[in-house]
């Protein structure tokens, strides 16, 4: 395809824009965390760093346990990411495909259970989970992420599969293959880049979540990164040395994960749609 | 066919229970808290009846919160909409690296939001931060801002800083509906004559149109349920003017000490979202069998 | 098989971790969240365990931020420390739902032995027990730098006509002559009662409980702090202790009000120990003699457990003993002063490295910190309302409605007092 000199001017200014809005920022953090502290709160801020420091990294993984936070962190979004996937692909095949009472409305009441304000359940919550001794655990974490991804994963997988051509699935009726045949053989493989995405989506959501996660944990040893992260925030000093080490080492795991699998997300939200 | 009804059952039932569960039992014991007069967690409460309900109609902040709630939606919405239409209208484009752009344009939204707060709290700090220097070397402003001290500076940087967040997400879920056009509808208008702007209004833009508006409503709800980015940045301030319910909801039980308040409010929001998401689920499906 | 395999891993991974030792294990929860503090609390709390083989402490340091929600939740869960740090404050809203039970023996016998300073014990004493354990004290100071006030012709601020002139002299291209914060925060909350404490509005009940915020004295004082609010930095609004020390000390602010700023000035400032000002918050002029913001913090021992309550009270006597008392309260240097008569005399607080390099300044921290007052804690006016009005930060809200509502002194704090009444209920 070709482009008018207009157009591709108009490009070239919406990609500027882009990579400004998104990257700066990013760039800001990375750049600042490697400087002296002196160069971080000067009045005149560098773009490029003048000093080269690793003391914040060195303060932030000698005084805090980050490393712990981060492998809670990836046990939290890993369970989180699996055990949605198990209960929302069998659910969202049964809403597209299956026929049983109550069909429309069960599929309504989770479309509903997605415009849940989450921070009702909060209190609630606390003293449920308290009463069969899961406060403190990151079964906690697990069974909130998966409960606030599932709707959300519901919705986009029955799409997902509403994108797969008719004709495929009606041969293999046709010759008799049971529903969960179908579903294992024929559209688990289809839909896997649909897969992919909202696993991707569950990963994320978990590994971001930060109200319940600070609530529901108490100690330092089960903490995930945000509230790890919340916690050398400080409360009467900011070390912004730190913090931008500590947004550095936040971002990194999920930097890498991205690098990754991030196309199939992409691909997958592409190419099986949301309808 | 009951052995097939049986099986969808088992698929369903899983997922349906774990709602029911960590979703409707506390959405039943948040109305029996909102019935009560209880004050901080773990003290007991007698039975008020409905005064918690009157107390929470009558009192002016809620309604501040609920007008805020909707600004706040309302406007997250329109930026985030405007932004990820640029995003995925370039995005869409062939040029090179575009296909590493279209993987990492969702940095923003992979980064825990506690990151995202500490990130933006500096650059719009006033000492140490990025954004003050930058305008007043530019000469847009002479002294520095304060981002986040008048009502209404703050909400609309919260506001910015949550588009930020969410837009590439938006994005990248209308990228997936632009490559769905048939791109000989393009060819066909690009031989009548049809020039670029023509191109979008008449194609693009109705084509995208379903999408766009289950975005809107996707976003609509995610909006109206963040928490996190308001209250650790502004805590719902100043002078309240960044209180949205949620804020509210969390400020009453946990800074006020008013738990049966919190539920009434609490109880109050989910209405409205409800209120909310089943409207408009009625309207796209009506929308849908139009189509 | 996988699968159960997996099971297996995510339950022993999930489980939490009971602990069926023989020896008392009880919990620490504090909010002293930075890492330095975190690291010296551990070093003390690793001495005593080495000393005390039948105890295991264990440290889960904790945010103000969610200390509010959680604790009280997590105490009616049965998930609660053993010994939670306290500010005044705090405490009633604990007591309340019965979580505490009075110390008063307990303090009676370390108070022979350390003798403490009585207004902290006081801060703690109300409805016939005592209900914390004082352990620091924090007072809010002036905080300057010696060269610029030299640079500018200036005489340390005395009274607040002097205070004002000296913060208008020092306002200049790029610098705010002072950084006073007017966020609903409880740092706020901190600034603005210093200046009603110079200004003869130290009370806020009657002796009958009835409240007397609404009076002459606080709003002559809010209408002098917002005055100085008008030369701060325009981000003021939003600040907690962190941004007004980042702004002293990137010499953007010319003075703050402040416990400390001696680690982040020594850390990020780079500066001279000898250029550091600090200075009593000055009075009102018709006033004569410097008071201030003083909080005593303390610890609260919740367990209901006879073994781990002896524990607790155990290492709080270690903690105060002269020779660790020290070095558990230069954890900060310079924020955290001592509680007890034998405390500010320890060699091991004076010893330290940064109490030695800055050891006029601590000095002269300790001596303002005598005249410390503590809004809802003081002639023994003590009433469980103040709970709810610092949980929700009332005093600072006030001043918001003058900075960032617009509203006369006379009806913010009018609104103020509606306001405290309103939430006592």
């Amino acid at each position: 395809m070709r482009r008018s000199l207009a157009s591709n001017i108009l490009l070239a200014f919406s990609i500027t824009f882009l990579v400004l809005l998104i990257g700066l920022p990013f760039w800001w953090v990375l750049s600042g965390s490697f400087k002296l502290p002196q160069e971080i709160i000067a009045r005149v801020p560098t773009m490029f760093p003048h000093s080269f420091t690793l003391q914040h990294f060195g303060k932030l993984l000698s005084g805090s346990d980050y490393p712990v936070y981060m492998a809670n962190s990836l046990i939290v979004a890993g369970l989180s990411t699996v055990i949605t996937l198990v209960l929302a692909v069998p659910a969202a095949y049964a809403f597209f495909r299956l026929a049983f009472p109550g069909r429309e409305m069960l599929y309504r009441a989770i479309l509903l259970a997605y415009a849940f304000p989450s921070i009702v359940v909060l209190i609630p919550l606390f003293g449920m989970f308290a009463r069969i001794g899961l406060i403190d655990t990151l079964a906690a974490l697990v069974i909130i992420n998966v409960t606030f991804a599932l709707p959300f994963s519901i919705w986009m997988l029955r799409s997902f599969f509403a994108s797969v051509p008719k004709e495929i699935e009606e041969a293999a009726v046709m010759d008799g293959a049971p529903p969960t045949v179908i579903l294992r053989r024929i559209m688990i493989p289809l839909v896997t880049p649909g897969i992919a995405s909202v696993g991707i989506f569950a990963f994320i959501s978990a590994w971001t979540e930060y109200v319940f996660a600070s609530v529901l944990i108490v100690s330092d040893a089960r903490r995930t990164v945000p509230v790890g992260f919340s916690g050398i925030i400080g409360q009467y000093q900011i070390d912004w040395g730190l913090l931008l080490a500590g947004a550095g080492l936040a971002v990194l795991p999920v930097v890498i994960l991205f690098a990754l699998v991030g196309r199939w997300f992409v691909s997958g939200l592409t190419e099986g749609a949301v309808k | 066919m009951p052995k097939s009804q049986a099986l969808a059952i088992a698929f369903v039932a899983p997922a349906l229970l774990v709602l029911a569960a960590i979703l409707g039992w506390p959405l039943v014991s948040a109305v029996l808290l909102s019935l009560q007069d209880v004050k901080t967690i773990g003290s007991q409460g007698q039975w008020i009846g409905f005064q918690n309900y009157a107390g929470v109609i009558s009192n002016p902040a809620f309604w501040r919160s609920v007008a805020m709630s909707v600004a706040w939606v309302v406007a997250n919405a329109v930026i985030q909409t405007v932004l990820a239409l640029v995003a995925a209208l370039t995005l869409h484009q062939n040029f090179p690296g575009v296909k590493i752009a279209r993987t990492w344009i969702i940095l923003t939204w992979i980064v825990p939001t506690v990151v995202v707060v500490i990130i933006w709290r500096w650059l719009f700090s006033t000492s140490g931060g990025m954004i003050n220097p930058l305008l007043m070397q530019t000469g847009i402003v002479e002294r520095p801002v304060g981002f986040f001290s008048t009502p209404w500076t703050a909400m609309a940087t919260l506001i910015f800083i949550n588009s930020w967040r969410w837009f590439p997400f938006i994005a990248l879920m209308m990228l997936a509906g632009l490559t769905r056009i048939p791109s000989d509808l393009y060819e066909a208008a690009r031989i009548d004559g049809a020039n670029g702007w023509k191109r979008f209004t008449r194609i693009t833009w109705p084509l995208l149109a379903p999408t766009l508006s289950v975005l809107a409503i996707v976003g609509t709800l995610l909006s109206f349920n963040v928490f996190d980015i308001i209250w650790l940045l502004t805590a719902g301030g100043p002078a309240g003017g960044t209180r949205t319910l949620p804020v509210m909801i969390y400020e009453t039980a946990f800074k006020g000490y008013r738990l049966s308040e919190a539920a009434t409010i609490s109880v109050f929001a989910t209405i409205l979202l409800m209120v909310f998401a089943l409207a408009a689920t009625r309207l796209l499906a009506r929308e849908g069998e139009n189509r | 098989m996988k699968k159960h395999l997996l099971g297996l891993f995510a339950g022993a991974a999930l489980l939490p971790l009971n602990a069926f030792a023989a020896p008392v294990e009880i919990t620490l929860w504090h909010m002293e969240q930075p890492p330095h503090r975190v690291q010296r609390i551990q070093e003390i709390i690793d001495a005593f365990n080495a000393a005390h083989p039948e105890i295991v402490v264990k440290q889960e340091p904790q945010n103000w931020g969610e200390v509010y929600a959680k604790a009280p939740a997590a105490i009616s869960a049965g998930a609660g420390p053993d010994m939670l740090f306290a500010i005044p404050d705090f405490t009633p809203i604990l007591k309340d739902i019965g979580a505490l039970t009075s110390v008063k023996d307990f303090v009676d016998e370390l108070d022979k032995k350390h003798d403490f300073v009585d207004s902290t014990v006081q801060s703690y004493s109300y409805d016939g027990g005592v209900w914390a354990v004082p352990l620091y004290n924090m007072a809010m100071n002036l905080w300057y730098r010696k060269s610029v006030f030299d640079a500018a012709g200036l005489k340390v601020p005395e009274t607040w006509t002097d205070w004002k002139a000296a913060a208008e002299k020092l306002s200049t291209d790029g610098v705010y002559g002072i950084g006073v914060p007017a966020n609903k925060q409880l740092y706020t909350d901190q600034t603005i009662y210093s200046v009603m404490v110079n200004g003869g509005a130290t009370e806020i009940y009657n002796e009958d409980g009835s409240l007397r915020f609404n009076n002459p004295q606080t709003i002559a004082a809010y209408d002098y702090y917002a005055g100085l609010q008008k030369l701060s930095p325009p981000d003021s609004t939003s600040w907690t202790w962190g941004e007004a020390e980042a702004c002293f000390v990137s010499k953007s602010c010319g003075m703050i009000m402040q416990f400390s700023v001696i680690s982040s000035y020594d850390t990020q400032g780079g500066g001279e120990p000898n250029d550091l000002g600090v200075a009593p918050i000055p009075h009102a002029d018709g006033e004569s003699g410097h008071n201030t913001i003083a909080y005593a913090n303390a610890v609260m021992l919740l367990s209901k457990d006879e073994a781990k309550r002896k524990a607790s009270e155990e290492f709080v006597r270690y903690l105060l003993e002269p020779e660790t008392y020290g070095k558990f309260l230069n954890m900060e240097p310079g924020l955290f002063m001592p509680v007890t008569a034998d405390g500010a005399s320890a060699a091991s607080f004076w010893d330290d490295p940064m109490a030695q390099k800055y050891k006029s300044q601590i000095e002269t921290v300790i001596a303002n910190a005598q005249n410390g007052r503590l809004f809802g804690f003081t002639s023994g006016r003590t009433f469980p309302s103040i709970a709810a009005i610092s949980a929700q930060n009332i005093v600072a809200e006030t001043l918001q409605s003058m900075v960032v509502g617009g509203q006369s002194a006379a009806e913010a704090v009018a609104a103020g007092q509606e306001r405290m009444v309103e939430v006592s209920k």
